[in-house]
C-alpha cells in the first residue's frame, strides 16, 4: 500500500487515495487532501461537516446519508456540495478519514 | 498477502466440484467445446488494447477458464483461486463486447460470469461486493438505508424542490400511479439532487409517478455482479412486490445501466415468472417525454457534447438509437465517439469494477486508457453518461487522464434548458418559503 508523508506525519492509503486505518488520521491529513478535492482554504464550515462524519462513523461504524449531515449543521444540499465539490460520499468522506463507502460510489 | 486478495476461505474441493455442475448446463458446455481460438474476439477487449496486446487479456483466454475449472473436477489451490478470481473481478468488466465479435455466438461475459458465481459461492468475491451484498439481504438496498431516513429524504427533496416549483411533489405509495420509479441507493444516501431532478422532471412534463415507501426502490443489483444468483432474485423480487402492490403499469429505471439490465431482463429468469407491469429506462422516458412534446427546451447546448453508451443501455438494452434521438433535441454539436453505439467500449467502471472498492481503483484506470482516448478524439468538453458506473468511471478517467470535460446525466443536462412554464415557477419572493 502507497505511503504519504506530509507535515511530519505518514498516511497509508489505497488506490482511491482513502486512509486504510481512520486511526491513522490527523489534522495534517486534510491538509494534504484538500487541494485534490478541490478546495483551497479550509473553514470552520468544512471541519464542521468534519467532525460530524468522524462522530457518526465512530458510532455506527458507516458514513452517515446526506440528509442526516444537512439536518445536524443545517447546511442546504447544494451548499454541502459547494463545501465539498466532490461530493459528501467521496470527498468529506476521504478527507474525514472514513473508509470509501460501500457500493456505487 | 496482497491488498486485493480474497478474503481468507477454507477450500473445498467436493463443495467447488459442486458448484461447477450445478453451474455447467447444455449451452455452456457447449461454448466450452466449440470456441476455436481463432483470436477474432482480442481486438474487442479494452483490457487487451489498453495492456499492449497482453495474450492474457484475450476474451477466449479469460472465459475458457472455464473449461479448466470443469476438468480440475474440484482439485485446486489457494494460488489457483486467486488467479481464477483476478481474472473473473479484475479482468472482465463482463460489457459483452466480444461476444459481437464471435463467429460462434460465444457469450464469454456469460461465462466469466459463471467462473463470478462459482468463486462467489466459495467465499471468493470482491469485499466491496460481499458487503453490499450483506446490505441488500437485510435492508433491501446496497447502502444499508433504513425505510424511515428513505423517506425522510424524498421530504426533504421535496421541501427544497417546493421552493423552486411550489406545485412540486414527490408522491409517495401511491397506488395506480402510471409509473413506479425507482433509484440507485447512491441518490439517496449522498446524491438526493438527482432525485430531486427527476421529481422537477416528472411535474414539468405532468408524469403520474411514485416512489415505494418499503423496500424494493433500490433497482441496484451488485448481487447480480457477483454471480449471486439468490440474493439478485431476492432484490428483484422486492421491486416486483412493489409494483404489484402499487399497481403500476411501469417500473421506471433511474440512469443507470445494470440496473436496467438486471430488472428488465435478467430479472423474469431469476423469478422464473413474466410481470405484469413493464420495465422501462430513463432514457426511453425521456424520449417518449420529447416525442409526445411534453419536455421542451429553451435552447440547445452549444458545448461540444460527446455521448458515452452504456454497455447495459445500449448494446445490452436496445437503447442507442433512443439516446440520439434525445441528444438531437439537446446538443448544437455532438461529436460520436468511434466507434459508438452497440460497438461502444466499455468505460472500464462496469461489472460491478467500481463498487468492488478501492483495490480494483489502478486497474480500471489502466484499462480506461481506451475510453480516455476515444473521449479525447472528440474534442468534446461534455460528456453524457445516463449511467452511475459510467458517470463515476468518465470523472475518474477526467482526473486520470487530463480530459478537461464535464461529465453530466441527461437530468442534468435537462435541468440547463428545460423549459418550464411560467405559471409554475415559484412567483413572487414572498411566496418562496410558503411550500415549507
Amino acid at each position: 500500500m502507497p505511503t504519504v508523508e506530509f507535515k511530519g506525519k505518514t498516511f497509508n492509503v489505497d488506490e482511491d487515495g482513502f486512509i486504510d486505518d481512520f486511526n491513522g488520521w490527523s489534522r495534517e491529513w486534510v491538509d494534504y487532501v484538500k487541494e485534490s478535492e478541490g478546495i483551497s482554504e479550509l473553514t470552520e464550515e468544512h471541519w464542521k461537516v468534519i467532525d460530524i462524519l468522524q462522530d457518526y462513523y465512530k458510532k455506527n461504524g458507516i458514513a452517515p446519508m446526506v440528509r442526516i449531515l444537512s439536518k445536524v449543521t443545517g447546511f442546504k444540499l447544494k451548499y454541502i456540495y459547494e463545501l465539498f465539490p466532490s461530493g459528501p460520499g467521496k470527498g468529506a468522506c476521504k478527507m474525514a478519514g472514513l473508509p470509501k463507502p460501500t457500493g456505487c460510489v | 498477502m496482497s491488498e486485493d486478495q480474497y478474503p481468507e476461505i477454507t477450500i473445498s474441493p467436493e463443495a467447488i466440484k459442486q458448484a461447477v455442475s450445478t453451474r455447467m448446463n447444455a449451452r455452456l458446455k457447449m461454448w466450452t467445446r466449440i470456441c476455436a481460438h481463432c483470436g477474432l474476439c482480442a481486438d474487442s477487449c479494452h483490457f487487451y488494447l489498453a495492456k499492449n496486446k497482453d495474450p492474457r487479456m484475450v476474451p477466449s483466454f479469460k472465459a475458457q477458464k472455464l473449461k479448466e475449472l470443469v476438468r480440475k473436477k474440484g482439485r485446486v489451490d489457494e494460488n489457483y483461486l486467486q488467479s481464477l478470481y483476478d481474472i473473473a473481478f479484475g479482468d472482465c468488466t463482463v460489457c459483452r463486447r466480444c461476444t459481437m465479435y464471435c463467429p460462434f455466438g460465444i457469450d464469454m461475459a456469460v461465462m466469466v460470469s459463471t467462473i463470478r458465481s462459482i468463486l462467489t459461492s466459495q467465499g471468493v468475491a470482491p469485499k466491496g461486493l460481499q458487503d453490499a451484498i450483506k446490505n441488500y439481504q437485510e435492508s433491501g438496498n446496497q447502502m444499508a438505508i433504513s425505510e424511515e431516513d428513505w423517506v425522510e429524504t424524498l421530504q426533504w427533496m421535496e421541501e427544497e424542490l417546493q421552493d423552486e416549483l411550489p406545485g412540486a411533489t414527490i408522491p409517495i405509495d401511491k397506488k395506480g400511479a402510471r409509473i413506479m420509479y425507482t433509484v440507485n441507493a447512491r441518490e439517496p444516501k449522498f446524491y438526493p439532487q438527482d432525485i430531486q431532478l427527476a421529481a422537477k422532471l416528472f411535474h414539468v412534463v405532468g408524469e403520474d409517478w411514485t416512489l415505494p415507501s418499503k423496500m424494493g426502490w433500490d433497482d441496484t443489483n451488485l448481487a447480480m455482479f457477483a454471480g449471486d444468483a439468490k440474493t439478485a432474485g431476492h432484490i428483484v423480487q422486492l421491486i416486483y412486490d412493489r409494483a404489484v402492490e402499487l399497481d403500476v403499469q411501469y417500473v421506471a429505471i433511474t440512469e443507470c445501466g445494470h440496473a436496467f439490465r438486471s430488472v428488465a431482463f435478467e430479472g423474469p429468469v431469476w423469478l422464473g415468472k413474466d410481470y405484469p407491469f413493464k420495465v422501462v429506462h430513463s432514457v426511453e422516458l425521456f424520449a417518449q417525454y420529447i416525442r409526445e412534446g411534453r419536455l421542451e427546451f429553451d435552447r440547445k447546448i452549444t458545448e461540444p457534447i460527446t455521448y458515452q453508451d452504456p454497455c447495459n443501455v445500449s448494446r445490452n438494452g436496445g437503447l442507442a438509437d433512443t439516446a440520439r434521438y434525445i441528444i438531437k433535441h439537446i446538443a448544437e454539436d455532438f461529436r460520436e465517439m468511434e466507434p459508438h453505439g452497440n460497438h461502444n467500449f466499455c468505460c472500464s467502471g462496469g461489472g460491478g469494477a467500481i463498487p468492488m472498492g478501492p483495490p480494483f481503483k489502478r486497474r480500471r484506470m489502466e484499462a480506461g486508457k481506451v475510453k480516455a482516448d476515444q473521449i479525447k478524439a472528440t474534442g468534446a468538453k461534455i460528456v453524457i453518461c445516463p449511467c452511475h458506473n459510467c458517470y463515476d468511471q468518465v470523472n475518474d478517467l477526467n482526473k486520470e487522464y487530463n480530459l478537461g470535460i464535464k461529465v453530466k446525466s441527461f437530468k442534468e443536462i435537462f435541468e440547463e434548458i428545460m423549459h418550464i412554464p411560467e405559471e409554475l415557477k415559484a412567483q413572487e419572493e414572498e411566496d418562496l418559503g410558503e411550500g415549507k
